[in-house]
């Protein structure tokens, strides 16, 4: 049960970045209050996890066969990975690393899912389009129905409360869903636990990040959407949400950042303004192309340094 | 089903509608003040009703106090939070222009003159009228109700009236071998009575930004 400390490691790490994403919009906005949210999300993730994060388990596991050793260094070197991807400043998804670690992981053993990975990778080009694609044509929608509504402005403002509160509920539901499966799923293929424990045991790890040291980043990354007005700030967050929902139901889990910079562009064209820099496209480019490659290589190398033994010379 | 989350939008709400009663009976009473004056000549209820309008603006005062308390007390979102603010500060200087043009008559015991009244009356009701209008528009747009510009459009109408009586009212008052100092002290009253107008127009138009602004 230590070797799973890893797993709810980098749950907790994924919780702690990740809920940003979810509960950014409404608390750095002060729509909601960050322990109203916080604790929602937490709730939420859990209940994800549990009720519809057996498919991504499933996929990942099935991407290749590890046992107990690779599992723990997969976690790790997804960890590990994660962490310097921070520090250098440079975007990251917690799903490309634990993919790109257990590909590693695939090679070492000579035995690699080259479908699943396929349906993978694609995945991953496809959240932003997503994202963009789902918000394009849920704002049509639903500014069609808001104009038409005629409330007050004071039931607005409680309807856009509301609903920001649900979307972010449902956004904490479907990440908890969609991301449990890299917390836990490599555990699952080592035959450590059942789908299930591996479900609550993740979910309750990234709901742990969410209420332990998620405020700071909330704070800091959620300010960036803060410019959004408050009803693009729901569709961004539902569309984030039925975005990573689609994903889960595929299976596959996608990283929720490039989900919303995929929502916030589509915003950006409705608007006619520019909602996202070049350079933040750029660094998804990056994150797509370095986050795996590095999992991937410190998966190798933990795993060669791992073999070592050390031989006295006679 | 709800209301009960959200004690302070609600509360928020009551205190507009409270600052818009308190705004007309300004109005009223600044209007009756000035009707007894300009009518009369004989002053006596104007400190009366001059003490009265004070009340009411203070009253007002207090409401946007309270309103501005709410807010940093992170009642609604930051959106609304802004344009209600603005709205409100905006409106609030009306009532203050109201209680400076009484307060020049009263303080600076200014009689206005025979050949003035009608001016003043007209520079009066028209300014009030915008007053009325505006705090319709208010209503309108708080309510999410059609119709913001039409009224917009009555009241830079107004505006452009009023100026025009201003610049009249002014003119005369120059070409008159009256004292210099008693016209530049006239001078100032209807030059704080125009400023009524031009307030309302501009609030007027703020409320008509406001509205496009909110609409998705």
């Amino acid at each position: 049960m230590v070797s799973l400390l890893g797993g709810v490691f980098l749950g907790w790490s994924l919780g702690a970045n990740d809920a940003s994403n979810i509960i950014g919009t409404a608390v750095s906005s002060r729509m909601v209050k960050f322990w109203h949210a916080a604790f929602l999300a937490a709730l939420f993730c859990v209940l994800g996890a549990v009720i519809s994060g057996q498919a991504g388990i499933e996929t990942l596991q099935g991407l290749t066969s590890l046992n107990v050793n690779q599992a723990v260094i997969s976690s790790v070197a997804a960890a590990v990975t994660v962490t310097m991807m921070t520090i250098l400043g440079l975007p990251v998804s917690t799903s490309q690393a634990v993919v790109g670690a257990i590909i590693g992981m695939g090679i070492l053993n000579s035995q690699l899912n080259a479908p699943g990975l396929g349906k993978v990778v694609i995945c991953w080009l496809g959240t932003p389009v997503g994202g963009l694609v789902i918000t394009l044509f849920l704002y049509r929608v639903l500014a069609f129905f808001y104009n038409k509504l005629s409330i007050s402005l004071f039931d607005s403002d409680r309807l856009l409360r509301v609903a920001l509160i649900l979307s972010s509920s449902y956004g904490a539901y479907v990440l908890g869903a969609n991301n449990v499966a890299n917390v836990t799923a490599v555990f699952v293929g080592a035959g450590m636990i059942t789908v299930s424990t591996a479900a609550l045991v993740g979910g309750a790890s990234i709901a742990l990040g969410i209420l332990t040291f998620s405020r700071p980043v909330v704070k800091t990354v959620g300010s960036k959407l803060v410019n959004l007005d408050p009803f693009s700030a729901v569709v961004v967050s539902l569309s984030l949400a039925i975005t990573i929902h689609i994903y889960t139901m595929i299976g596959v889990p996608v990283s929720s950042s490039q989900a919303v910079v995929g929502s916030v562009l589509g915003i950006g064209i409705i608007k006619g303004a520019n909602t996202v820099k070049l350079e933040t496209l750029k660094r998804i480019f990056l994150a797509w192309l370095f986050t795996p490659v590095m999992a991937c290589s410190i998966a190798l190398a933990l795993s060669f340094i791992s073999r070592l033994s050390y031989t006295p010379v006679s | 089903m709800f209301q009960f989350l959200f004690n302070k939008e609600n509360r928020v709400e009551k205190l507009i509608f409270q600052y818009l009663d308190s705004f007309h009976l300004v109005l009223d009473h600044f209007s009756r003040a000035l009707a007894t004056c300009i009518t009369r000549h004989q002053c006596e209820e104007f400190d009366f009703l001059m003490d009265q309008t004070h009340k009411y603006e203070s009253k007002a005062d207090d409401i946007i106090d309270e309103v501005n308390n709410l807010m940093f007390s992170k009642a609604l979102i930051p959106d609304s939070r802004g344009d209600i603010m603005n709205m409100l500060i905006s409106l609030d200087k009306i009532p203050h222009m109201v209680e400076r043009a009484l307060f020049i008559i009263r303080y600076e015991k200014l009689i206005i003159p025979d050949g003035f009244t009608q001016d003043i009356e007209s520079l009066i009701r028209i300014s009030l009228e915008s007053c009325e209008l505006l705090s319709k528009q208010v209503e309108l747009f708080i309510k999410n109700k059609g119709g913001t510009r039409t009224v917009m459009g009555t009241i830079d109408a107004n505006e452009s009236r009023c100026d025009h009586i201003e610049r009249q009212t002014i003119s005369k008052l120059f070409d008159s071998d009256m004292d210099p100092f008693f016209k530049l002290q006239f001078k100032e009253l209807v030059l704080v009575i125009g400023d009524i107008s031009d307030q309302a127009d501009r609030v007027s138009k703020l409320i008509n930004i406001l509205t496009l602004k909110r609409r998705v």
